[in-house]
């Protein structure tokens, strides 16, 4: 990726934190951090996996890039154009460059809707088609993502989950779209499933030139879907660097011990298992310094006061963490 | 949606679509199992049934008086239901009355349906609203139902219309939580942020995404509150503040027997019956339409 294009999202030091109200006068009394300086280019054509473990803030990032949330700090540029502060009338026309596909594909689909209706709002919200050009432009679709035309008169709760995670993807593409955010697209399916479903996602990237934000815990599928590899952490961005080159040299301690807990196919392969101890801190109230130094097995006492800078260590390899030189 | 549509796009696919099944169907159905509701269901119909043809069921004119045949006992020759102490026709009178129970329920629970669902959907989508309208509705509910129902009719006046009016506006709360409950389950799904993402316009979200997704449980609601509409409007008139005389209404019919219980009991038994069947009847079809309507059984049948 050449560094001198235009990204096609830029985030820069993006922030996403809820308030937390108590007392009988609801007075805001604390701030849950969910996303933190967050900041990242991605480029036209490329997959951004964005990795890390629940509560993490990544799929806080994808609906803040969305503006389904709205940022609390930073900013938001499409196409060099800021768009996290736009009001909603002029978001309107960024909402057909980026689109989502959800996690949870019973829940992402109105049960009370055919799903051909439901493929059809897309237009309805932002063409004049016709009726009859509608219908024909979701056929299409439906094509598309492997179902079959007679699939349009159904409900959801006539299709299996692979099937609607098609249907949530036809939807995501109904308007090309350049940027389409998968928040756990695949994590509710079967291993097959999974397969079929990230094959499909591939194709339609070929085709359409789509740029990926892959949003997943799984460590096994984003090292093969993506190019380039984002950790977070508690809201922190850890580390980002190109697939290949984090799986194979992982710098940021929690990077490693999230790949060495990643199941590997060979029986009795000899593999260093790095346990983390204790639980997630708790975002509302983040340790000083390195959001990780509590449960880092490197950590020092520098980590407990500072928080790390954001550092190239190798071309295109970006970590945050003090004891990487 | 019309599939001649698809096949006028000339897709010879579209043509293998298969025959749609509404859901609606399965509903009724399910509701077709339950017994109890299956009587409530005929009930209903008998009511519905002798409010449209009340002229042709009716034997006698149910307002004519005919002192000469003043209570008349049930079964008497041809008074089948015997005559009230005017001599008017009991089995006329309910015929009339049905039709009367039956427009006041239904405009009622309309209106408090119109107002109830408006504000519910309104405090359950929007947050800033929700605070005032719900402490609103609290102010409604703060009232005892009929309380609040006769001071609407005091400041309105007496009369069927008032009636129907005054049991609307305390319809109005209930439903407003009801509807606002399950707006607060259903915003925050995924297809609601799939919709906000591409997007669609709050109205749209709000009248396509949202209220369909709260269907059951305001169906549930309307057919209960037909019997509770039915009563109170029963239960006013017979404290003479709905119905006037002579018009049939069963709860004034009530009202006007009383003083005969001794002499003539069928005067109150009867008109008391009909309303208790009435009531009965929408109250088991709410029941069975809360479980037909249940979405945990949707997948297995």
């Amino acid at each position: 990726m050449s560094q001198s294009k235009q990204p096609l999202l830029k985030l820069e030091n993006v922030k996403k934190y809820y308030p937390i109200r108590g007392g009988v006068l609801r007075r805001i009394q604390g701030y849950v951090k969910a996303v933190e300086n967050v900041s990242l280019d991605v480029f036209a054509g490329e997959s951004i996996g964005i990795v890390g473990e629940s509560g993490c803030g990544k799929s806080t990032l994808g609906r803040t890039i969305l503006g389904l949330e709205e940022a609390t700090g930073g900013a938001i540029f499409f196409r060099g154009e800021e768009i996290s502060r736009l009001p909603e009338r002029q978001r309107k026309k960024w909402k057909k460059e980026m689109q989502m596909v959800f996690q949870d594909p019973y829940a992402s689909l109105n049960p009370r809707q055919r799903i051909g209706h439901a493929l059809e709002e897309a237009f309805i919200i932002h063409t004049n088609m016709t009726k009859a050009e509608r219908e024909e432009r979701v056929l299409h679709l439906l094509q598309e993502v492997g179902l079959r035309p007679e699939h349009y008169d159904r409900y959801p709760h006539e299709f299996s989950g692979g099937q609607r995670q098609r249907i949530g993807i036809a939807r995501a593409i109904a308007l090309n779209p350049s940027l389409v955010i998968c928040d756990e697209a695949v994590s509710a399916l079967d291993v097959s499933v999974q397969a079929q479903i990230i094959k499909l996602l591939k194709d339609i990237q070929e085709k359409h030139e789509l740029t990926y934000l892959f949003i997943s815990h799984d460590l096994g599928v984003v090292r093969h879907f993506c190019n380039r590899v984002l950790v977070m952490y508690l809201g922190h961005t850890v580390e980002l660097a190109p697939s290949r080159e984090l799986y194979a040299n992982p710098l940021h301690p929690y990077t490693k011990a999230l790949l060495s807990a990643i199941p590997r196919p060979k029986p009795g392969a000899k593999r260093e298992r790095i346990r983390l101890e204790g639980d997630l801190p708790n975002p509302a109230n983040p340790p000083k310094g390195c959001p990780f130094h509590t449960r880092c097995p490197v950590a020092t006492e520098r980590c407990k006061q500072e928080r790390p800078e954001w550092k190239e260590a190798a071309p295109g390899h970006f970590v945050a963490c003090h004891e990487v030189k | 949606m019309e599939t001649g549509a698809a096949v006028n796009t000339g897709h010879a696919a579209a043509g293998l679509r298969r025959k749609k099944e509404k859901m609606y169907i399965t509903t009724i159905k399910r509701l077709l199992k339950n017994k109890l509701a299956v009587v409530g269901l005929v009930i209903i119909a008998i009511q519905v049934l002798m409010a449209i043809f009340a002229p042709w069921l009716a034997t006698h004119d149910p307002i004519k008086q005919n002192l000469s045949a003043a209570e008349l006992p049930v079964f008497s020759d041809g008074h089948w239901l015997g005559t009230d102490n005017y001599g008017r026709d009991i089995w006329s009178r309910i015929v009339y009355g049905a039709r009367i129970s039956l427009v006041v329920g239904i405009v009622s629970v309309s209106l408090g349906l119109i107002g109830g669902v408006v504000l519910g959907l309104l405090a359950g989508y929007y947050r800033k609203l929700d605070g005032l309208i719900m402490r609103i509705v609290d102010l409604l509910f703060a009232f005892p139902g009929i309380l609040l129902a006769m001071l609407i009719i005091a400041i309105l006046g007496t009369g069927l219309i008032n009636v129907a009016i005054a049991i609307s506006i305390w319809s109005i709360p209930t439903c407003a939580r009801i509807v606002r409950g399950s707006v607060l389950s259903v915003k925050n799904r995924e297809y609601i942020l799939a919709m906000k993402a591409l997007g669609a316009s709050n109205a749209r979200i709000i009248i396509k995404h949202i209220l369909p997704n709260c269907l059951a449980p305001i169906i549930v609601f309307a057919t209960m509150r037909m019997a509770t509409a039915i009563l109170s409007a029963a239960s006013l008139s017979y404290l003479g503040l709905g119905a006037q005389p002579p018009t049939p209404e069963w709860g004034a019919m009530i009202a006007a027997g009383q003083a005969f219980m001794w002499t003539s009991p069928h005067m109150t038994v009867v008109p008391g019956i009909a309303i208790m069947l009435v009531v009965f009847a929408f109250n088991v079809v709410g029941d069975g339409l809360r479980d037909a309507l249940d979405p945990n059984m949707d997948i297995n049948q």
